[in-house]
């Protein structure tokens, strides 16, 4: 099976692989062509279409079977598992190195559409033949694409021309790990996911077909879509903190950015749609963010793997954008001309009767994601439009993002404790002062709490602000920057209270009835399932404002410590006991064991942050940082540098408050989603039985795709669990970085390293030599007496516009901020008088459609039973 | 585990490639052979169907939370009289349009099973 020295395999792996692409493509092709076909009136040609598609899927399991077979017999002549592989890589790492590159990735990307594919496919058996043919063409076409990419572009069985290494060089060390195996398959679920109900939009965009249909079709799987973009998100910020090591979760990198966006417009989505099903309105609307959503994916897609704009994601460029570009123009055009088409198919039935309703609330809350997601947009993509328009490049660091998404944040928290409250179509305005009086005390009596006493117990209600320009809205973010923890904590107790209320007012209902408070309970969420699954979502999101909030009162320090000395940071104190060395076929480690004490001294716990260095990357050591988490506040250790002569060490050590709620609000999430897609599966099961096996149970294609969501979850639970104990994980950029007081912090944080090796990272974050020399010049300048804005203007002058973590608040710079802030005024203004002429339009349609309600009297009865049937089913 | 895992790679590569190659043999045969099939047609003609029985439940559902809403106390009661009269009104409208269209339904069903026996017969 094997020959030659390198134990290369006989089979030529490298050109079956490409077989099997080409044969992918051609299988692809001609399963889109027979679709449009059944399509357009030969609804014979339907089966075929089916068939074809899971031969398809089928094809695409052999290429990734292949690659996987290619990595673990260490088949070096293939370009890519040489370069993502070595022969001392275990095999799960082996395994993770199919989507550790941008060839495989692309691969990986192909195979969860077709799995995707094969589960809708038969999802759709019997069911919406009308749209069918045109939902596989459709992720034919996208699977088309996806192959072309990777024969044309980047292939992922490309050899080397000459010769044939004899080992490979190694996953990169930062992705060995065991986040590496579940955050980007996840993520990539999450993204690939959104194809299927774009594929069922675009089937009623062509079809015509625009009523109710497709929402209900595309409802299952956009909910499977939005969960495992959650999770993917979720599991990259606990990549981010475990891995990379700066003491924080989200550092809004262009790809983590790229994964956000998505997430944004899916969510205004999910609430908007809701309004079509109830209310038959606002259907422009909806195609329009699912359209979007979907192509967001596409963009994330083209802005992790081209490497256009710089990212921490920087193991995965090349030069594909082009394709991108061109199929995203074609995205563009083609969803643009559907729409066009059937404009007048896309009225809607009804109209927004009431301001304060519960339609108009999901308008607001659509109103700050869309918001958002133009905030996220402009500031990830304004260094290639300052590139193009003036040609200087600038950089935008997270200190932007910071200051502004904040508010922006505690607006839509707002509005997620406000919706339930209010009622659909028509509230009024003493039945909604009275559902408020409970959630808004909570709010305020919290805000008055963390007032009177929140500085005694480590949590001020207002901190100190850091202004990011030296204008007046430099000044107005700090402000609101400032105020943040305590208005956050107050909005946070105030959704809480408005969910719990809901919860405890449903279970009054149903207790006049005669049900027990357990049963009220049980009842209530499981008769309405979505409702109360999107109640649970809320809380999640909650839990996570809460962790969030808690990086306001970040504490660190930086000290070098002999072995059994101790520093003290918080109402810590952490002992350095000694250093240790191990082994193993990949790599050298060196440990230090440190152990946490308390105030009189005894043991809390050990932790051991460490130094890795990989045989294939002796050049790059990563540092592993420890963890010890609490739900009160994670101590987050890391080990700068260790002498082995002197056993000396230089150890920072950040304490941050509440962190962990984070990921516990992200398990809630999840849950909660799962809880409110349930109903649908059990229903799909349902149906499905009632079709086809009447007295067998048999789970449905969307029931294991639900099944599969809730162990991924089960996945996250446990690392989450896992990673609340004293863990270690690795960085390439934690180091020593040392901050002696406020006016440093805002400095630093406003000048990015220029070694050329940490694209981003700002001065108050890099710990490499560079920085470090930096500092130490900028320290120097401040303590003569030199002004920040001086030093800051020099920086520019030495390093160029794109050396400031945040453009300026002048010129062009400004659009940066004001083009955001102008089209959300301008939409806001918009809504409102949309809103007004839907309700004075929905008044008279209301008279009208009272006229006639007479003749149908005899149908009464009927309904009375369906709806009792209802209510016991 | 290492060893065993580049067979198994193998082993579904081939599952999947013999898979894949029957489909689009049957894939190819179907469409070349011109027939359609009985639940293609049956499909087709029932889309309608299931999309008022769809807005029925739709219907039901609103009529249910809209009752939900009023005994929590957020709609008054001039409100819950108003939406609920307007829902049922819509709800018996689906109703007659199904039983109109049952019709029309039972003379295909009727005319499909007569097909049915005449091809087994």
């Amino acid at each position: 099976m094997w020959v030659g020295e390198n134990r290369m395999p006989a089979l030529d792996i490298p050109f079956f692989g490409t077989l099997v692409l080409s044969l992918t493509l051609i299988s692809a092709s001609y399963t889109m062509a027979v679709a449009i076909g059944a399509g357009r009136g030969r609804p014979h040609l339907l089966p075929s279409a089916r068939l074809g598609t899971y031969a398809t899927c089928a094809l695409v399991v052999v290429a990734v079977c292949v690659l996987a077979y290619a990595f673990q017999v260490h088949d070096f002549r293939i370009r890519y598992v040489a370069r993502y592989s070595d022969r001392s890589m275990p095999w799960w790492y082996l395994i993770a190195s199919l989507w550790g590159g941008q060839d495989g990735s692309l691969l990986w990307w192909a195979f969860l559409l077709c799995g995707y594919t094969f589960f809708a496919t038969r999802w759709l058996r019997g069911r919406y033949t009308e749209l069918q043919p045109w939902v596989l063409a459709t992720l034919m076409s996208i699977l088309i694409f996806f192959v072309v990419l990777m024969l044309f572009a980047a292939n992922p069985f490309a050899t080397y021309i000459r010769t044939t290494p004899g080992d490979g060089e190694g996953l990169n060390p930062l992705l060995q790990n065991y986040w590496m195996a579940i955050h980007p398959p996840s993520l990539y679920m999450g993204f690939v996911g959104w194809a299927v109900p774009f594929a069922i939009l675009i089937a009623a965009l062509i079809t015509g077909r625009l009523g109710n249909e497709w929402v209900r079709a595309a409802r299952l799987w956009s909910m499977i879509a939005w969960t495992f973009l959650s999770l993917g998100l979720l599991l990259g910020c606990l990549w981010s903190y475990e891995e990379l090591g700066w003491g924080g979760y989200w550092a809004w990198d262009p790809v983590e950015n790229a994964s956000f966006m998505p997430w944004l417009v899916g969510t205004a989505y999910l609430h908007s749609v809701l309004i079509q099903e109830r209310r038959h309105m606002m259907k422009v609307w909806n195609v329009f963010l699912l359209a979007l959503t979907f192509f967001l994916t596409i963009f994330g897609t083209f802005l992790t793997r081209s490497g256009l704009i710089a990212s921490v994601h920087s193991f995965a460029r090349s030069d594909i954008g082009q394709y991108f570009v061109w199929y995203m123009a074609f995205l563009i055009l083609a969803i643009g001309a559907l729409m066009i088409w059937r404009l007048p198919k896309l009225k809607a039935d009804n109209e927004i009767e009431s301001l304060v309703s519960r339609e108009f609330a999901f308008l607001l809350n659509n109103w700050v994601l869309l918001g958002m997601m133009v905030f996220v947009l402009i500031a990830t993509t304004f260094p290639l439009l300052s590139q193009w328009v003036r040609g200087e490049e600038v950089t935008v660091g997270p200190g932007f993002y910071n200051k502004w998404m904040v508010p922006l944040g505690i607006v839509l928290l707002f509005l997620a404790g406000l919706g339930p409250l209010v009622a659909w179509r028509k509230a009024t305005g003493s039945k909604l002062a009275r559902a408020m009086a409970f959630p808004l005390g909570a709010g305020v009596v919290v805000a008055v709490l963390q007032l009177l006493f929140g500085a005694r117990v480590g949590y001020p209600p207002i901190v100190e602000p850091t202004e990011i320009y030296d204008t007046t809205t430099g000044a107005v973010l700090a402000w609101m920057a400032a105020v943040a923890p305590v208005v956050s904590f107050a909005t946070c107790a105030f959704v809480l209270a408005s969910v719990g209320q809901e919860f405890w007012r449903g279970m009054r209902v149903r207790m006049k009835r005669g049900e027990s408070a357990g049963t009220a309970m049980f009842r209530l969420v499981s008769k309405g399932r979505r409702r109360y699954g999107g109640y649970i979502v809320h809380v999640g999101i909650v839990f996570m404002f809460i962790g969030f909030t808690g990086a306001a009162y970040d504490v660190e320090q930086e000290k070098a410590l002999r072995p059994g000395e101790t520093m003290a940071i918080g109402k810590h104190t952490v002992r350095y006991d000694q250093p240790r060395m191990a082994a193993d076929p990949n790599k050298r480690m060196i440990f230090t064991d440190m152990t946490l004490l308390d105030a009189e001294g005894a043991e809390k716990g050990q932790v051991a942050p460490a130094k890795f260095i990989y045989r294939t990357h002796p050049q790059m050591p990563t540092t592993e940082v420890a963890i010890r988490s609490r739900p009160s506040e994670d101590v987050y250790v890391i080990m700068s540098t260790v002498d082995p002569s002197t056993s000396r060490g230089t150890f920072r050590i950040i304490i941050r408050p509440l962190v962990a709620w984070i990921w516990i609000g992200g398990i809630v999430l999840l849950l909660g989603a799962i809880l409110g897609m349930w109903p649908t599966g059990r229903e799909l099961v349902r149906e499905e039985v009632a079709r086809a096996r009447p007295r067998r149970f048999r789970l449905s294609p969307a029931g294991a795709i639900v099944a599969i969501a809730i162990a991924l979850a089960t996945v996250m639970a446990w690392a989450g669990v896992a990673s609340a104990q004293d863990d270690t994980s690795s960085t390439l950029h934690a180091g020593t970085v040392v901050i002696n007081n406020p006016v440093e912090r805002q400095l630093f944080g406003r000048l990015l390293c220029q070694c050329g090796d940490c694209a981003r990272l700002p001065l108050d974050t890099c710990a490499c030599g560079w920085a470090d020399d930096k500092r130490v010049e900028v320290r120097d300048l401040l303590a003569a007496g030199v002004e920040p804005s001086q030093i800051q203007e020099s920086y520019r002058a030495q390093y160029g516009a794109k050396a400031l973590a945040i453009p300026s608040d002048e010129g062009l710079d400004r659009a940066l901020w004001a083009v955001p802030v102008a089209a959300m005024v301008l939409a806001i203004g918009l809504v409102v008088m949309m809103g007004r002429r839907w309700q004075r339009r929905g008044a008279r349609a209301h008279a009208s459609a009272s006229a006639r309600t007479d003749a149908e009297l005899k149908y009464d009865s009927r309904l009375d039973e369906e709806l009792d049937r209802l209510e016991k089913g | 585990m290492a060893d065993l895992l580049p067979w198994i790679f193998i082993l579904v590569a081939v599952a999947a490639m013999f898979g894949g190659l029957v489909s689009l043999w049957l894939s190819l045969t179907l469409a070349l052979s011109g027939e359609a099939t009985g639940n293609t047609r049956a499909g087709i003609t029932s889309d309608a169907r299931l999309a008022l029985l769809t807005e029925k439940e739709a219907l039901l559902q609103e009529i249910r939370d809209v009752a939900f809403e009023h005994d929590a106390g957020k709609l008054s009661d001039a409100d819950y009289e108003q939406l609920n009269a307007k829902l049922r009104a819509e709800a018996r409208h689906v109703l007659h349009e199904l039983d109109a269209g049952a019709e029309g339904f039972r003379d295909e069903a009727e005319a499909l099973i007569a097909e049915k026996l005449g091809e087994t017969s």
